[in-house]
């Protein structure tokens, strides 16, 4: 799939991409316009949804700033970067219809629009410094979406959010400065080309996998995820599942080497890629919250992405080939995704008799996730046929559609039971929250197909074969078979936290707490937490050694005695 | 018009103008301030015209029996980094030390303009000095003007903070001054570049390097020498805290980069410049963890200026040592003073905006400033934006600085240096985080305001702020004036 398009060029509209949401935000800074911020929140993607449709190419350059920044739109890049920015502005118009009249809408619109320039400029940024400002800024301003209700549960999941957030901010930071040196370039084609060659590129590649990883929730690095994207208010949960963990894709599509990749890292990323889509199904399917299943799901699809780009990477040697039917399999779940999520928030607010309108739209996402024929589904699973192969790797993205739509119908029976909850059972659902979702709904199901049939390159027939429908149907029907078989033995399911490492990892701490009773340790998931509080008690008290005048004294003359010491020696 | 001499005699005028003033001496500052901002411009613009270190002999006699004062670009741009610094803590302050009505003790607004002109003219002096002795009275007119800084409020804690402070500063100025008394017998002059020529790798070398090189890490207060940074720095006011943070422990840093690259540079060691970065990592790791650990919001800062004063002293093994010129020396040098000046921006931003706090709220413990982001919202952004640059986060000056240092190590195959600086950011992230995430809470009972503080005053901290992030999206042609004058001509490195 090449993109055959004529590009035209226009760096501005690039840059305007990811300066509008900043705009906004200064706008937002005057006391008048703060107000009505929550009601533009829509219009802040539209340049960039017109990049990516105008399919815009060419290079932003601005030498001066920030190391020399690079903005560029590739058809990789703008295959995702359009879905991206379509499902940022149906959430932000449902974000101004949801939080309209609750508390601290300006402080929510605030981390809205940072978040969105960062997660609209990771797939912009053509050179280091400007993609790690980029991932940085969609990071942790995400922070401010997650903490938002301030619950308990909320304000948990974002300390865990942040923290590892950080790790993998680092991570990346020291990956992309091993991978400059190795270029002696700032471009990111440069420096992922470049990375085979250096000394230390298990090492770099190692981190790269780490921070991109834990962004996109692979496993074992995913504990942040099923706490935080349900703990958000629903317009953040779906731009958080559908938007922002696509910048660890754009990630590892960008920064694994092109070819000539080091032997065994495919293979790596395949085993933790489908090891991560049937964990987050199986973990998924023991949910009662419908958007912490939907958050297992997310690290499911994303697990699949990885699979596929770890074969590119162990049949082809690079990453090549498989890069354009991965953001393509990515874009289809930021939109389907992002409407599923945008759906939990509407049948919570429709009675009981009006919900089964709501219910099968959302099917159809639901189950289109898991392969069903015609939609956006199927077209993401055809794309990935070929670089996944006809091997094991095939068999086993066949097995995880059908564990996706085991996974997907579980969600729409949690969506059922817990929809239709609101006051009165004919009550109707606020127009500004049901008309993005359908915008959103809908674009999951012709996007992937316009995509298809334009760029993509696709034809009709190749799509509507009965040999494609076959293929992606029967898992749709194998899953169907398994989740009548789980409703059948319902109940009888071990019931996972959300989070569950990091609740186990929480747990042994507490036990570890227990164990050795005097601790007044904060909470954290980390068991070498204890002798961490040690080691800093026992750094304090040194501090107060070293702050007695004896000592200081003492510290100068030895002080002065080394460095004679170490310049007599150095002659 | 000789601007060297101008930067060091205006605010020296402007101490002895404001003395006699006394009740008067704040309407000076409108004087003093812009015009001396406009000298530190024009001088940078002279030696970025001229390409060339601008020097000038004073009373036209040449050393070494003549005073010289050097501007080559380092100097150039740290005098204007001072001027930007002084100047925003000097508007700070109008407010805060404009004499009061008659009933209030007016000695502090009296004293803290000489005091602020006389540091000033200190900076300046030290910045420009051409030879060893000219430096060693620059530091001392420097402690000498600090040090009644810390103690202006005349609470008994601040006393005894700026006595310690003294008695520190005055045993590195001993070790300092022997050093030079060494120097002087050995080969007859004091002269920088004089001294460049002369100095060999002899017992005399080494011995005055020691001591000079102890001297001046008391007065940085690196690890372990920092006893009497964090009081003194905690329990200054507001605008003594942001200067005495920001620009002061670098100037004795800075005559320590003299002294290595271009005094001595013959005697300075690999060896050495491991044992300078060892320490810089020591205070790297324990300044970070000790400002976690404060309940004070004043003290957090001033141990996370024992922090970052650590990463300066990686500069001295990643250059590859003064007198071989590396394809990589570039970055660190760069990189080294790049974090030297954005550290001077974010840390007085910083030290501005917990005083507008802790004038707003009447105490600065961190547990209590939950929900502050609601009534002073520029102040807590100011706080933030400078907490990016100490994090190390782009867009900002630390983050081109970090990324210079580690890319250098990376490049030089010293990757052990990566790690400090990467832990360092981490803690950064922590001690900033542990107060921005309760200020920007929606708490319970917000922090009640004692008084408001105008938005005019809140803009100044949030300017300096900006700067710092400002220098991260900077032309890259300030890197190029830093090498102008310097001796080993390395253009490349950059990225």
């Amino acid at each position: 799939m090449v993109s055959t398009v004529a590009v035209p060029e226009s760096p501005t509209l690039l840059a305007a991409a990811v300066a509008l949401p900043l705009a906004l935000l200064l706008a937002g800074a005057a006391p008048r316009l703060g107000a009505r911020m929550l009601g533009l929140l829509w219009a802040a993607p539209l340049p960039a949804l017109a990049a990516s449709l105008l399919a815009v190419g060419g290079e932003a350059r601005s030498e001066p700033l920030l190391l020399g920044m690079a903005l560029a739109l590739d058809p990789v890049g703008a295959t995702l970067l359009g879905p991206v920015a379509l499902l940022w502005s149906a959430a932000g118009a449902y974000a101004g219809a949801y939080l309209r009249g609750k508390p601290h809408g300006e402080r929510f619109a605030a981390f809205w629009l940072l978040t969105q320039a960062g997660s609209l400029g990771v797939f912009l940024a053509a050179d280091l410094a400007s993609f790690y400002l980029a991932f940085a800024l969609a990071s942790l301003a995400a922070y401010g979406l997650v903490v938002h209700e301030e619950t308990p549960r909320a304000r948990r999941a974002a300390r865990i959010y942040l923290i590892l957030a950080v790790l993998g901010e680092t991570c990346l930071l020291l990956g992309f400065m091993v991978a400059a040196t190795a270029a002696d370039s700032l471009l990111i084609r440069d420096a992922a080309a470049a990375l085979p060659g250096s000394p230390w590129r298990d090492l770099a590649l190692a981190l790269l996998v780490a921070g991109f990883g834990l962004k996109a929730g692979l496993v074992p690095l995913h504990v942040w995820l099923p706490l935080a994207h349900p703990a958000a208010p629903t317009p953040a949960s779906a731009v958080l599942s559908g938007a922002i963990i696509k910048a660890g894709v754009i990630g590892l599509i960008r920064f694994l080497p092109p070819e000539a990749a080091p032997a065994g890292w495919g293979l790596a990323l395949v085993w933790i890629g489908f090891g991560t889509a049937f964990y987050g199904v199986a973990a998924g399917v023991t949910q009662e919250h419908p958007k912490t299943v939907l958050a297992y799901s997310s690290l499911s699809q994303m697990g699949v992405i990885a699979a596929v780009l770890g074969m590119g990477l162990a049949t082809a040697g690079g990453v090549g080939g498989a890069a354009l039917p991965a953001a393509f399999y990515a874009a289809h779940h930021a939109l389907a995704k992002g409407a599923m999520f945008l759906a939990v928030g509407v049948a919570a607010a429709t009675g009981a008799r009006r919900l089964l309108p709501v219910l099968v739209v959302t099917a159809v996402l639901a189950i289109g996730l898991g392969g069903l024929p015609l939609t956006g589904g199927a077209l993401a699973k055809l794309a990935v046929k070929e670089p996944l192969g006809g091997g094991a790797a095939g068999t086993l993205a066949s097995l995880s559609a059908a564990a996706t739509t085991l996974l997907m119908l579980h969600f729409l029976r949690r969506l059922a039971v817990g929809g239709g909850s609101a006051a009165a059972p004919d009550a109707a659902p606020p127009a500004g929250i049901v008309l993005p979702w359908l915008m959103a709904a809908a674009a999951a199901v012709l996007v992937p197909w316009g995509i298809y049939l334009t760029a993509g390159g696709g034809g009709l027939a190749g799509a509507l074969s009965p040999a494609a429908l076959w293929e992606a149907g029967w898992p749709v029907l194998a899953g169907s078979g398994l989740a009548l078989g789980l409703w059948w033995r319902a109940g009888r399911l071990p019931s996972v936290p959300e989070g569950d490492l990091v609740v186990i990892g929480e747990g042994a701490t507490r036990a570890l707490a227990r164990w050795r009773p005097p601790l007044r340790a904060p909470r954290l998931a980390a068991s070498g937490q204890r002798l961490a509080a040690e080691a800093v008690r026992a750094l304090a008290g040194m501090e107060g050694v070293l702050r007695a005048w004896p000592t200081a004294g003492l510290s100068l003359l030895v002080v002065a005695i080394l460095f004679g010491m170490v310049l007599v020696a150095g002659r | 018009m000789p601007w060297v001499v101008m930067a060091v005699a205006l605010p020296f005028a402007g101490m002895l103008l404001a003395l006699p003033l006394g009740r008067h001496a704040h309407r000076l500052a409108w004087a003093v301030l812009p015009s001396g901002l406009a000298v530190s411009v024009l001088l940078v613009v002279q030696v970025w015209r001229g390409g060339e270190t601008v020097a000038y002999a004073i009373g036209g006699f040449a050393p070494p029996l003549g005073i010289a004062l050097r501007a080559d670009g380092l100097s150039a741009l740290l005098v204007l980094t001072t001027a930007l610094v002084v100047c925003a803590t000097g508007l700070f302050a109008l407010a805060e030390f404009r004499p009061p009505s008659a009933e209030r003790e007016a000695r502090a607004s009296v004293l803290f303009w000489p005091l602020l002109f006389a540091l000033w003219g200190a900076l300046n002096a030290a910045f420009l000095g051409g030879d060893l002795f000219n430096l060693y009275v620059a530091l001392e007119l420097l402690t000498l003007a600090a040090v009644p800084l810390v103690s202006l409020e005349g609470k008994p804690e601040t006393f005894a903070a700026a006595l310690r402070y003294l008695l520190f500063a005055l045993l590195g100025s001993v070790l300092y001054l022997v050093g030079v008394a060494l120097l002087y017998g050995a080969y007859g002059t004091l002269d920088i570049a004089l001294l460049a020529g002369a100095a060999r790798s002899e017992p005399a070398a080494w011995a005055a390097g020691a001591l000079m090189t102890a001297g001046l890490l008391a007065k940085t207060a690196l690890f372990p020498l920092h006893l009497w940074l964090p009081p003194a720095h905690a329990g200054a006011p507001a605008a003594a805290s942001a200067v005495l943070s920001g620009l002061v422990v670098k100037a004795s840093f800075y005559l320590l980069v003299r002294l290595w690259f271009d005094a001595l540079p013959a005697v300075a060691h690999p060896e050495a410049a491991t044992l300078l970065a060892a320490l810089g990592t020591a205070a790297i790791l324990f300044g970070s963890v000790l400002a976690l650990r404060q309940e004070r919001l004043k003290l957090a800062v001033a141990y996370s200026t024992m922090a970052q004063l650590g990463y300066l002293f990686l500069m001295f093994p990643l250059t590859g040592g003064p007198t071989e010129a590396q394809p990589w020396s570039a970055g660190a040098w760069n990189g080294g003073i790049l974090h030297a000046i954005s550290h001077a921006f974010a840390k007085s931003a910083m030290f501005l905006a917990a005083g507008l706090i802790l004038e707003a709220v009447g105490h600065d413990r961190i547990a209590g400033l939950g929900g502050i982001g609601r009534a002073l919202p520029m102040t807590v952004f100011a706080f933030g934006l400078a907490g990016l640059s100490l994090m190390g986060l782009p867009p900002s000056g630390g983050f081109i600085a970090k990324w210079l240092l580690v890319t250098t190590a990376l490049a030089s195959g010293q990757w052990w240096w990566a790690v400090p600086m990467l832990a360092g950011g981490l803690l950064a992230a922590g001690y900033v985080f542990r107060v921005l995430n309760p200020a920007l809470a929606g708490a319970d009972e917000p922090v009640a305001l004692r008084r408001p503080v105008p938005r005019r005053r809140q803009a100044i901290p949030l300017v300096l702020a900006l700067l710092s992030v400002l220098l991260g999206l900077l032309p890259l042609g300030p890197y190029r004036l830093l090498w102008v004058g310097r001796p080993t001509a390395a253009e490349e490195g950059l990225g």
